[in-house]
């Protein structure tokens, strides 16, 4: 019997609260151990992790490359491997290797089975597709069925067929049906946060809005707690509330951390859609149980007429190469206006653009405002240099920076003191090449008829 | 008085990769009250300040709060991006007069 079936089975015999451990907001970067394994020691139901979001950027997606380090992604994966299978306990991974697409979960799941291997484990896993076929996303946008979000224009078919890959977010639905293959590990690429917590609790026929909140606020582990951290937090379902508690004794879920919690990174505090419904949260109620646990209530989930999906694709745009350097001058900082252009033209005369693909070419003077915000009104005495070029390729990015470099160091102008060079660089070769460079393409919502075929759950066991 | 004395934690991050969502979090339930009614944070005005054609105001008393949620000048990680998580647009935020 699966560690899901075998869950699932107990509960339904005997119902109660239900458990649920988050055991990191971000696998890939580090879960500490103490926390988790006081977790553990709840004896949860459920343990989940997020593992992607679009927040790095679009790399990862396009690239189809963990944002997160091999090696801490792995000792956290056999974390959290350990402590669920090892103590019967289903694991439910969301989004693998930052971008949730096919290379992404590839990723995970080899480095699972590797795992598996050397600790002599073995497991019946599902894993669950988020890549989404473009004819699927063409035919939508000609029906008019995708829609942007916020400022990224509508979808048409040329920009679908330039990205390198579409991924859609999945929701609870998708991991209900590996649930039902009877398996004891789920790791899914693209999806929702939530769904990662509220499979379990759906399959269960428990409360939806409940459950939905409890599983936006613990997708983060610790963070909506005071003081704010990375350790595993635990979620418990009573009926129509449910109650949060960090497995860190030194963070507090307080009634207003938690209710904060719901501004985070979220366009609207008081709902959220999802592909199946949307959560409505303006009357929920923060209870404090005692000093660092909180009883939430009042939720509403009104089921969606229409599933929605999110869809995100990334598109390359060229090779990136930088050119990293800082200045000391007055006069260099003072004139940095004029510079900038001058250098530049030289540059662009030495490495011609192609005029059907010209390069883009950044120069970024730290200190002088490139963040943004307030106008520099004082001039600083020190400034941080970054010249970036996205060429078509990296030859051509190099060539470009390498040319900058030159020029901004050894680049003549009236009133010039440091006469030896402008510019101090802080390392040898100071021109990096960064690999491809890409942009968001598609930030869209997609109409869908029926979730199912988007999301292919597939089992295989792993090790034994 | 200015916001970054009435407020104890003035925040920005994307709310996905085309939106930047500023966060005002305050102590005081009165000072919240005050920066609300303030016309230097209506929509309109708060647009113009970020340079940005749109803005939007959202009281969240469950944690004396507001949310002002803007379009990103530019969509996260595009070339030309300063700020791909969005965690340094509260700036012009700080000085804003209530």
């Amino acid at each position: 019997m699966s560690n899901f079936a075998r869950v699932i089975a107990a509960y339904e015999r005997e119902p109660g609260p239900l458990r649920i451990l988050s055991a990191s907001g971000q696998l890939g970067y580090g879960v500490l151990a103490k926390a988790f394994q006081a977790g553990l020691e709840r004896r949860p139901h459920l343990i989940g992790a997020d593992m992607g979001s679009v927040d790095p950027g679009p790399y990862y997606l396009g690239a189809g490359r963990m944002a997160t380090s091999r090696r801490v992604s792995k000792s956290d994966l056999r974390q959290l491997l350990m402590g669920a299978v090892g103590n019967g306990i289903p694991l439910v991974i969301g989004t693998a290797g930052t971008g949730g697409g096919d290379p992404h979960l590839a990723a995970v799941v080899e480095i699972v089975r590797e795992i598996a291997r050397e600790e002599n484990m073995s497991f019946r896993l599902a894993t669950i597709g988020a890549e989404i076929p473009k004819d699927v996303v063409k035919t939508a946008a000609r029906a008019g069925k995708v829609r942007s979000i916020g400022p990224i224009p509508a979808l048409t078919d040329e920009e679908v067929d330039g990205a390198s890959r579409i991924v859609g977010q999945m929701g609870t639905e998708a991991f209900i049906r590996a649930i039902d293959q009877d398996v004891d590990v789920i790791i899914a690429g693209r999806a929702c946060d939530t769904a990662i917590y509220t499979c379990l609790p759906a399959r269960l026929g428990l409360p939806m809005a409940p459950a939905m909140q409890m599983a936006k606020i613990i997708e983060c582990a610790s963070l909506c707690c005071e003081p704010g951290g990375r350790d595993s937090m635990l979620g418990t379902l009573e009926g129509e509330s449910f109650v949060l508690e960090s497995m860190n004794p030194n963070r507090r879920a307080t009634p207003l951390s938690v209710a904060a919690h719901g501004l985070y990174e979220q366009a609207d505090p008081l709902s959220v859609i999802e592909p199946e419904g949307v959560l409505h949260l303006g009357d929920s109620k923060f209870e404090a149980v005692d000093e660092r646990r909180c009883r939430v209530s009042g939720a509403r989930w009104v089921p969606a007429k229409q599933f929605t999906v999110k869809i995100e694709g990334a598109t390359r745009v060229g090779a990136r190469a930088i050119c990293v350097a800082g200045s000391v001058d007055p006069v260099f900082i003072a004139k940095a206006d004029e510079i900038i252009p001058a250098v530049e033209a030289i540059v662009r005369e030495l490495v011609p653009p192609d005029p059907a693909k010209p390069y883009q070419l950044f120069f970024r003077f730290y200190g002088l405002g490139v963040v943004g915000g307030q106008p520099v009104t004082t001039l600083p005495e020190e400034i941080g240099i970054i010249v970036e070029c996205i060429g078509s390729d990296e030859d051509e990015a190099r060539a470009v920076v390498a040319s900058c470099k030159q020029y901004l160091l050894h680049h003549g102008f009236p009133g010039r003191i440091s006469t030896a060079g402008n510019t101090a660089f802080p390392f040898t070769p100071p021109e990096l090449t960064a690999g491809d460079a890409y942009r968001f393409s598609v930030y869209h919502i997609m109409d869908v008829d029926a979730l199912e075929p988007l999301f292919p759950v597939s089992v295989e066991t792993v090790g034994g | 008085m200015k916001i970054r004395d009435a407020a104890r934690v003035i925040r920005s991050k994307n709310a996905g990769p085309t939106q930047v969502s500023l966060d005002l979090m305050f102590d005081d339930p009165k000072l919240y009250e005050r920066a609300l009614k303030a016309p230097s944070l209506r929509p309109d005005v708060l647009a113009q300040r970020f340079g940005v054609p749109e803005a939007e105001v959202i009281p969240y008393p469950a944690a004396i709060a507001i949310k002002i949620v803007l379009p990103r000048r530019i969509i996260a990680g595009t070339p030309g991006d300063t700020d791909v998580y969005g965690a340094q647009q509260h700036r012009p935020l700080l000085d804003i007069e209530i």
